[in-house]
């Protein structure tokens, strides 16, 4: 969860500051705009007055024909610094006096212009007649600057704009106190959803805070948690139950495993000696009766005597399976590739007449127990080979790849293979997918690899189709 | 005939609009009396007379020359429909004094210094606007003088007979004037 903190509150903060500042904005332009509006149309006011009041006064002046006069009336125009120019113009538009009296003769209009005011580039002109008793004895013109006004515009816009340094400084502190209000309880249910993420606390609560929608989401989210809380401790218990029982069962089930093998190295271990008896008195009795007997009766001991070695035999397989289940691992290095190869010569004893082409890859040296390794190497090869008996020719590959922190060695024939839906069943005891009168066999081999391989932290799996040959892997931790 | 009796009907309807235009400025100043005649007009309204001097408002304002007429046309021109405060503006010549007793502004003409003694006795304290040529004629207890100094038309004014005929000069008139005689306060 990342932290959000300052994103809402900068929002809350800008979004008030930018309306603060917008309208402050807008309300000093319309100030500005109608000061400076009224302003002008008080120096109109004030430039006509001031233009009736001196054409009042000049009337006997252009009545009786007097300029000196006239330039005297207009001389009081020295009050105001703000006036430019002025004339008086007689009764047929003709220039009678001027103000300044020297002035050039551009500052002022050759003739009269018409009655009314305008505005120039950077004065304003106005134009009034001069009235005697209703009768228009001549006109008067009058020009002033507008420095009032611009010097005005500036006042007013500093005057705006420190009003808006001041507000935004106080609209700073309301929305500072503003988004605190706002904000806090928002941030304080943001930091009780990030504690219980992080920490999966689920006994922490949100403790409302105000009566806006945010206490009620607060009071919501308070409520779920606790709806939390509770199933969470439902599930603790009955998780607790749960491995509780797993642990009674598995116990149960190892001492009963226990039990039953102990039962099978005890049955199988007290068979051998009746059994021994069984052939040895068979030996003996083919000894000391065979010539009496015929061709029929010696047929029926050697039966005996098969049956009882191949009895014999199975109980040995079932002795080794139950002491790999049982006996302490001697772990050493061991040469894969040497064990491989040794294992091969002993088996090529067995297999004098046919022909076998066996390729050994290079096996690496693994950590385990040699005569564990040994039995598992056997167990596959002579497999391999039982089971490519049929083949003219039979081909036996065995590599070791590297895989994902494990040893993986395959052992590959061209033999018989096998129904791969029957795959499972390949590595249980007494599991076999062939009959005894086409593969002789205990079914407790492969059985004894995987438990082997198993008790060294490996894996065993096989790959094969009918008549396809049968790939058998097995994997050992590096 | 025709012809010649159009062409003669244009003409005269130029000369008409050359002397309807407004003459130029140069031509009025050159005749010193035609100034003399808007003086005359303006004191009509820069100048107050008593109430009963025009009971009321059909009462013309009289402009009266006695004796010889320096003025010509000019004057009746210059008054020809004009009003001040409501009371039309007539012109009306006089021989004799005497006949002059209901006007409200006098000129009296150079003809008359002669006689000017009597003239101004009969007329005082009848609210009359006496004008006459100089200054002397200001200091002889007339009202208005006419008085030519550098070129320019100004006036001489005698505030004390002004204020025994009961007539009120405007300030702004005296501004244009120089005030002469005995300086005195309303009787």
């Amino acid at each position: 969860m990342s932290t959000p903190r300052t994103t809402l509150r900068r929002k809350l903060i800008t979004s008030m500051m930018l309306t603060s500042t917008s309208v402050l904005l807008l309300a000093g332009a319309v100030f500005v705009g109608h000061d400076v509006v009224s302003v002008r149309r008080l120096l109109v006011d004030t430039i006509v007055t001031r233009a009736n009041m001196l054409a009042a006064n000049s009337t006997a002046a252009l009545a009786f024909q007097n300029p000196d006069d006239a330039g005297q009336v207009l001389d009081a125009l020295k009050a105001d610094p703000r006036t430019i120019s002025a004339a008086l113009y007689d009764q047929d538009g003709r220039l009678f006096a001027t103000y300044p009296r020297s002035g050039s003769p551009a500052l002022v209009p050759q003739e009269a212009g018409p009655i009314g005011h305008r505005f120039e580039s950077s004065a304003l002109a106005v134009s009034q007649p001069v009235v005697v008793d209703g009768r228009r004895i001549g006109t008067i013109y009058l020009k002033a600057g507008l420095g009032l006004i611009s010097e005005r515009a500036r006042v007013d816009a500093m005057v705006v704009l420190l009003a808006i340094l001041g507000s935004i400084v106080v609209a700073f502190g309301i929305a500072t106190w503003l988004q605190r209000r706002i904000a806090e309880p928002i941030l304080s249910l943001a930091a009780v959803a990030k504690s219980i993420s992080e920490r999966k606390d689920y006994t922490v609560r949100a403790k409302a805070v105000g009566d806006d929608e945010v206490g009620v989401l607060a009071e919501a989210f308070d409520e779920m948690l606790e709806e939390i809380q509770g199933r969470d401790k439902e599930i603790r218990l009955l998780n607790a139950d749960l491995e509780h029982r797993v642990a009674e069962r598995t116990k149960e089930l190892e001492e009963s495993n226990k039990e039953l093998e102990a039962f099978s190295y005890s049955v199988s271990h007290d068979l051998r000696a009746p059994l021994r008896h069984i052939h040895g008195f068979v030996e003996l009795l083919s000894q000391h009766a065979g010539p009496s007997l015929d061709e029929k009766g010696r047929r029926h001991l050697a039966t005996i005597s098969s049956a009882a070695e191949k009895m014999g035999a199975l109980i040995d397989d079932l002795l080794v399976f139950s002491r790999m289940g049982r006996t302490e691992m001697r772990k050493t290095t061991v040469d894969l590739g040497a064990l491989a190869a040794e294992v091969v010569r002993e088996l090529e004893v067995d297999a004098k007449g046919r022909r076998v082409d066996w390729k050994l890859g290079a096996l690496p040296i693994v950590k385990g127990d040699p005569a564990m390794l040994r039995l598992v190497l056997t167990n596959l090869f002579s497999n391999a080979l039982k089971y490519s008996g049929p083949r003219e020719a039979a081909r036996i590959e065995v590599e070791a790849q590297s895989q994902n922190g494990e040893i993986v060695v395959v052992v590959r024939d061209n033999g018989v293979g096998f129904d791969p839906t029957y795959v499972h069943k390949l590595f249980g005891v007494f599991q076999r997918l062939h009959g005894p009168a086409e593969f002789e066999g205990t079914g407790i081999g492969l059985a004894n690899v995987r438990r082997i391989v198993g008790r060294h932290g490996g894996r065993t799996w096989a790959e094969g189709a009918i008549d396809q040959g049968a790939t058998f892997y097995f994997s050992l931790p590096k | 005939m025709a012809l010649l009796a159009r062409r003669a009907s244009i003409l005269a309807l130029l000369v008409l609009l050359a002397l309807a235009l407004p003459s130029p400025a140069s031509a009025k100043v050159a005749n010193e009396y035609d100034l003399k005649a808007a003086f005359l007009f303006h004191f009509a309204q820069f100048v107050e007379w008593p109430a009963e001097a025009m009971p009321n408002k059909s009462t013309p304002l009289t402009i009266g020359i006695l004796g010889g007429d320096p003025f010509g046309k000019t004057l009746d021109a210059m008054v020809a429909n004009e009003a001040v405060r409501g009371h039309k503006l007539v012109v009306r010549r006089f021989r004799e004094v005497g006949e002059a007793d209901s006007c409200q502004i006098l000129f009296i003409s150079p003809s008359e210094d002669a006689r000017l003694g009597v003239i101004l006795s009969h007329l005082k304290g009848r609210s009359i606007l006496t004008v006459g040529e100089g200054k002397g004629f200001a200091l002889r207890s007339g009202i208005v003088g006419f008085v030519l100094s550098d070129r320019r038309l100004r006036l001489a004014v005698n505030l004390a007979a002004a204020n025994a005929s009961r007539l009120t000069i405007s300030s702004k008139l005296l501004r244009q004037s120089e005030i002469v005689g005995p300086a005195g306060l309303p009787e």
